[in-house]
């Protein structure tokens, strides 16, 4: 394979890209490298093969030749670099290493007969560096079981969990020897696990005098090599259905080992078969075990701030911006095997989103983090709300309110069983620090946890104070919990705060509260029954009348929305102090005051706000943002107190009516723009379709006039 | 071509490497064709099938190892219980300037030279054991030769079924306990080293006496033969974890290369030990698979040309088994019906996260007395019926032991199979009236939601340690208890009220066998509503559930798998009004017992 072309010439091209490619900035990046590898300061030469690639004078075959045969091209690019390495520029103390050296260069001079190939110093003994090859990162890296046989000797790149990684171990890379006869320092490569150690001198001088000098090991003069041994397993994902988990062996060597921590990784390296000796080779002719030289290690980033965008997605994120229905899009696509709760949806849309952390000037800190309570009767698909969220957001932990470790939701102080000491161990909420904990069976907590728990979520730490150890770990995380109803079922006969088993300042600390329950209702029972028959018919789902978008997409487009932290312009500051004051009105007004509205309400809406805006990628809130706040806020209250409302004698058509009337009181205005009446019904959890169908029936009555066209409101002045 | 010049049978070896030959004197180059075929499968499949020679492959199994030429062509029926991988091995090199195969063996035929041009080629390994929970009347028969060719192999099988009959017999006699437990002993044994904790093994080596009586399979150490199948050249979605395949390739058992491996193993790293260690070739045999083909349960019935899907046949064994159901069921005629759709129950299809088609039951009301009676009964009855078929005696201390799901173990590189390892369409009963109050470790409380999962989704998590993987099931499940069980919440609940207990008369083989062949076929019929019929459902649902809120959309989705299964055992492919009537009715009925 090798003899098709030319080793000294590949060698040059080596060189001449080394030697002469500029990076983006028009540096001569690996001549900078080379120098700090002269200086001391770095061992490993990464040759990038995207640089390669971008090369201006790229030669594909060249290019090609390298990842087919890479092993063979990391001699050459070694010895290219033999070539370029300019002197040091900073002075460099001298170790053993170079103390030998220079006694070696002595030597060499005097005993030259260097005719004999062991005798020769290999230039790798007098390298000081590493050469590493690395894949382009562009595209999908290969699962395990994709690399085939044709990509033995290939550079590959694969992506899985690390399984078992052994301790790091010397490996003998060359030998030396010195003869007791003739003094002339031998050198063996040593190519595999097991090798035959010389015995006799070959030198020319022992030979000739047949005298069989005596070699002895030399170990200090010999070089050894970092080595480790890993397994990498594929990723659940990546199996296909009813199939196992393969696993590959994955050597490390040098400055790679100890990068690799039981991660999920992404390597590139030289996929090659075991080189055998003695025993194995008797059977090495017919089976092969196969293993990854690696070249470069990365780990898979599992936050949304160093999430980064591949191939197509910011295109694609660009394309959805600019469609305007984003909001609802996105929405529909989180869980949409779940039938129907499009606010909820939105809720949770909005929590994996959240708003910008806020630090005031005096060190405090505002959470930008949304929590949400989903509670209701079982069986209403709660539990698979959560599980989908935590499917969706890179950094997510499911867990039960019981939770099932000793560590618990926050953290425990707990005894190492090995050093006796005493160290402290997160749980779930800690563990999903900047990310997102959703926490099944939210009224089963531990007492302790409760406790707890109201602290992660204002301040957003865990705070021990236990067996001499005090501190306080970070837990930036937003909360999704879910409950069930104080009598397992939601007894429509009591209160809704009796209901909820829950102490009110700990739900206070919910932005949003939902109540799903599972209502009497003959369209439901129908859509249910008709879901049910068709599922058994046509063996598959309805069609959801749209296609939801991939969790890849969704994860890449919320990760892009987090990047914006919008600030809310001060012509809004008004509205919103109007808007939150009318809440505290009506609830004094009202004879049972069950919701709790108090300054955390206020920060709700602006956090609501602010997470809208962020999915438009706007840096300011708009009013829409701070209404569709309102109307999700009183979504969810409805959720809670509907029946109050149906109690209060107004039916949807005259409370629309009144609102109206109130607003343009108000502003003492009897011209009402649609889309401003549009607004202020939504904000108290009105549709579209009972506003039409108020204004037509008081339009009959002759108490305004509408417009035939835009639907604008003008009262008639009695 | 002038028919093979090598016997198949005998020297599949020579055939494959006439064909290798022949390829490339007509020019192939090796590198070309990546190890893919060259025609050899061709002049096994005209072999096979077209000259049906099938039936001369022996098969594989722990009585006719002994006896097997190695290098020949065999067969080994078997449930994929492991994927061991790929395995690269040299599949082409150069000998004395000729190129020579490797393909469909462990040896080389020819010595390799130092360095001699090659090409490496690769192949799956595939770990496959004998279908877990088995019934020995599928063996017996599915072996018979039609014709004596063989005489050594057709003489062995000849005495199979009266083996079986003894061991019925027997059946009959031993006491309750052991009866229940048979098939979990069964189970045990058969994973041999997977099961180490010393509690399980006490009850095993406990109960070796009874058992050995019952299992039916003369195993000649005790234990049941796996093999270690190299395929070669087919898609990976073809073979798929717990499926059942027949293999038909190429037999060997190279002491030499074990022997070398061995010796190896101690200069080699700890670290990395040889996959293979772990499947001595003595013990684990190889199959190199020339031919596969995936096995239904009609491939285990040996009568299915004797009947046809006609109506009144149909109907009429519907009867006969609905009869024998009632009579083992103590003529309660509404717990046969129910269980008659229960064994026709299937997993048809799955939308989100619900398996559409399961219909598992509990039969409630069952004391530890009634249990020793109608449990047995019930067991035997269902052992008889459908070919593979298992037994939980759920305790505390079991659950607290018995692993039930799989798991790796990354050590030897192997996943350990669980109980819950079955192939698709096994039947498994749980009998909870053993259960006493008790304390559950940690390992017993994941048993438990395994346990409930599988009877919820038909999933069962399996263990990979660094994460797990939901592999899909499809597994009837029956379970017995005395109130309702909350471990395992079952589709359908159901307070048994036998009125006698007269025992049972033999069961002619002519109508056992009429059963299973319906239970088989009637089973995957393909279903359908019509528009008509669907509107009155979906009015039905819908008044039910104002009538009552507490249905939800289980109960409703139970009523249509019931439904279907209803129509089905009628051997109809359409819902009909009749039928669905009759599901509503026995609903009613069942909800009258419950109150």
């Amino acid at each position: 394979m090798m003899k098709s072309y030319d080793l000294e010439s590949e060698k040059e091209l080596a060189k001449e890209f080394l030697s002469s490619f500029a990076d983006a900035n028009g540096e001569a990046k690996y001549m900078n490298v080379l120098q700090e590898v002269a200086n001391r300061k770095i061992r490993s030469v990464q040759i990038d093969l995207e640089d390669l690639f971008n090369y201006k004078d790229l030669d594909e075959e060249f290019f090609r030749r390298i990842t087919e045969n890479t092993r063979r091209y990391i001699e050459i690019f070694a010895s290219a670099i033999d070539k370029l390495l300019p002197e040091p520029t900073e002075a460099i103390p001298d170790d053993d290493h170079d103390v030998l050296m220079t006694q070696r260069s002595e030597d060499g001079t005097d005993n030259a007969d260097g005719s004999d190939p062991l005798q020769k110093m290999p230039p790798e003994l007098k390298r000081y560096y590493e050469v590493y090859i690395r894949a382009s990162s562009k595209g999908r890296p290969f699962t395990i079981r994709e690399v085939k046989a044709s990509y033995i000797g290939q550079l590959v790149r694969i992506s899985g969990i690390i399984t078992r990684c052994s301790d790091v171990k010397p490996l003998m890379q060359f030998s030396v020897y010195t003869c007791e006869e003739c003094g002339n320092e031998i050198y063996q490569q040593v190519t595999a696990r097991v090798f035959m150690p010389m015995f006799e001198c070959p030198s020319s001088r022992c030979k000739l005098n047949n005298t069989k000098g005596n070699l002895i090991l030399q170990l200090r003069a010999s070089k050894f090599l970092k080595f480790q041994e890993a397994k990498i397993q594929e990723l659940a994902e990546h199996v296909p259905k009813g199939h196992i988990p393969r696993t590959m062996s994955i050597h490390l060597r040098g400055e790679l080992t100890r990068k690799l921590h039981g991660d999920v990784v992404e390597l590139s390296g030289i996929f090659l078969p075991i080189p055998y000796t003695g025993f194995r080779a008797f059977r090495a002719g017919l089976v092969a075990d196969t293993y990854l030289e690696a070249m470069s290690v990365t780990h898979f980033k599992k936050k949304y701030e160093e999430y980064e965008l591949r191939g197509d997605e910011e295109e694609q994120i660009a394309r959805l911006a600019e469609d305007g229905d984003i909001y609802n899009k996105l929405s529909r696509s989180l869980a949409p095997e779940i039938y129907g709760h499009e606010d909820i949806k939105k809720a949770l849309l909005l929590l994996l989103v959240g708003a910008p952390h806020r630090k005031l000037k005096d060190g405090m800190k505002i959470r930008g983090d949304l929590h949400i309570c989903l509670m209701g009767d079982p069986g209403v698909a709660k539990s698979q709300l959560l599980k989908h969220i935590i499917n969706v957001a890179p950094r997510g932990v499911y867990t039960t309110g019981k939770g099932s470790s000793g560590v618990g939701l926050t953290a425990a102080v707990q005894r190492d069983p090995v050093t006796n000491e005493m160290v402290l161990e997160g749980g779930a909420l800690v563990l999903a620090d900047m990310g997102i904990c959703a926490i099944d069976e939210f009224d089963k907590m531990d007492e302790s946890d409760r406790t707890a728990i109201h602290e992660v979520m204002e301040q957003q730490t865990v705070s021990i104070a236990k067996a001499g150890i005090t501190t306080s770990l970070n837990a930036r995380t937003a909360v999704l919990a879910a409950a069930n109803p104080a009598w397992g079922r939601y007894d429509l006969r009591r209160t809704p705060a009796e209901n909820i088993n829950l102490p009110p300042a700990l739900l206070s600390r919910f932005d949003i509260l939902w109540l799903i329950l599972d209502r009497a209702d003959m369209d439901s029972d129908l859509e249910m029954a008709r879901h049910i028959v068709y599922v058994h018919q046509n063996k598959e789902s309805p069609a959801l009348g749209f296609t939801p978008l991939e969790a890849s997409t969704l994860r890449a487009y919320i990760s892009a929305a987090r990047r914006v932290s919008p600030c809310v312009p001060r012509e809004l500051e008004e509205y919103i102090a109007a808007a939150y004051s009318n809440i505290r009105q009506e609830e004094a007004k009202s004879n049972t005051p069950h919701s709790y509205t108090t300054v955390r309400t206020l920060l709700s809406i602006l956090r609501i706000s602010a997470a809208l805006a962020r999915l438009r990628f706007s840096e300011s809130v708009a009013q829409s943002d701070v209404d569709e706040a309102l109307r999700l806020m009183q979504m969810s209250k409805f959720s809670l107190y509907s029946d109050d409302r149906q109690k209060s004698g107004l039916d949807a058509i005259s409370d629309i009516y009144s609102i109206l009337r109130d607003e343009a009181a108000r502003t003492n205005k009897l011209d009402v723009s649609y889309a401003h009446a549009l607004n202020w019904i939504s904000r108290k959890g009105y549709s579209e379709a009972q506003l039409k169908e108020c204004l037509e029936e008081y339009a009959a009555l002759n108490v305004w006039q509408i417009h035939p066209h835009t639907f604008d409101i003008r009262f008639i002045d009695a | 071509m002038v028919g093979p010049q090598y016997d198949c049978l005998v020297n599949p070896l020579g055939a494959v490497r006439s064909t290798f030959d022949k390829a490339m004197a007509s020019g192939s180059d090796p590198s070309a064709f990546n190890g893919s075929d060259w025609g050899a499968l061709d002049v096994f499949r005209q072999f096979l099938i077209d000259q049906s020679s099938l039936s001369q492959v022996p098969v594989l199994n722990p009585t006719t190892i002994g006896r097997i030429q190695p290098d020949t062509l065999v067969r080994f029926r078997g449930m994929i219980q492991d994927m061991l991988g790929n395995e690269f091995y040299v599949g082409a090199y150069k000998n004395d300037a000729v190129w020579r195969t490797n393909k469909y063996t462990d040896l080389p035929q020819f010595p390799m030279g130092e360095e001699p041009d090659m090409r490496i080629w690769e192949r799956r390994l595939l770990y496959c054991v004998p279908v877990p929970g088995q019934n020995s009347w599928t063996e017996s028969l599915s072996e018979v030769l039609p014709n004596g060719c063989m005489d050594w192999t057709s003489q062995q099988r000849e005495k199979r079924p009266r083996m079986d009959d003894d061991a019925s017999d027997h059946m009959d006699m031993v006491s309750d306990d052991e009866c229940i437990n048979s098939s979990c002993v069964k189970k045990m044994r058969g994973e041999g080293h997977a099961s180490p904790s010393s509690s399980s093994q006490s009850k095993d080596s406990k109960m070796e006496g009874t058992s050995s009586s019952m299992i039916k399979i003369p195993d000649v150490d005790g234990d049941s033969l796996p093999c270690l199948v190299k395929i070669y050249d087919c898609p990976e979605s073809e073979l798929k974890l717990n499926e059942i395949f027949e293999f038909i390739g190429v037999f060997t058992m190279n002491s030499e290369v074990t022997v070398a491996k061995e010796d190896n193993s101690e200069v080699s790293d700890s670290f990395f030990e040889d996959e293979l260690i772990s499947f001595p070739a003595n013990k684990v045999p190889r199959l190199h698979c020339l031919i596969h083909r995936k096995l239904e349960v009609h491939d285990f019935l040996h009568s299915s040309p004797m009947f046809e899907l006609k109506p009144h046949l149909v109907r009429e064994i519907r009867e006969s088994l609905l009869g024998h159901l009632t009579v083992i069921l103590g003529n309660d005629g509404i717990a046969a019906q129910f269980m008659l759709l229960h064994l026709l129950s299937k997993v048809h299809t799955r939308v989100d996260n619900v398996a559409v088609g399961k219909l598992s039951l509990n039969l409630t009301c069952l004391s530890k007395e009634s249990v020793s009676v109608f449990g047995n009964r019930l067991n035997h009855a269902v052992k008889n019926l459908l070919p593979f078929t298992h037994c939980i005696p759920l305790s505390v201390e079991y659950l607290n032991t018995a692993s039930l799901a799989p798991k790796k173990e990354y050590q030897t590189n192997r996943l350990i199979p669980g109980v819950l390892q079955l192939t698709e369409g096994s039947h498994l009963i749980i009998d909870e009236t053993k259960l006493e109050a008790g304390t559950l470790n940690s390992n017993g409380v994941e048993n438990t939601t395994l346990l409930k999962n599988l009877m919820e989704f038909q999933k069962v998590e399996y263990d990979f340690q660094y994460y797990k993987m939901e592999m899909t099931t499809d597994v009837q499940l029956l379970i017995f208890s005395e109130g309702k069980s909350n471990i395992v919440p079952a589709d359908l609940v159901i307070p048994f009220q036998p009125s006698s207990a007269d025992s049972i008369d033999a069961v002619p083989t002519e109508a056992l066998e009429a059963w299973r062949w319906y239970l088989a076929t009637v089973r995957s019929l393909p279903h359908s509503i019509e528009t008509e019929i669907q509107k009155v459902i979906e009015n039905d649902l819908v008044a039910a559930r104002q009538a009552d809120r507490s249905l939800g959309s289980q109960d409703f989705s139970r009523w249509l798998t019931m439904g279907r299964l209803m129509s089905a055992s009628f051997g109809e492919t359409t819902l009909s009004l009749e039928h669905w009537q009759m599901v509503k009715e026995m609903e009613r009925l069942r909800r009258e017992r419950l109150k």
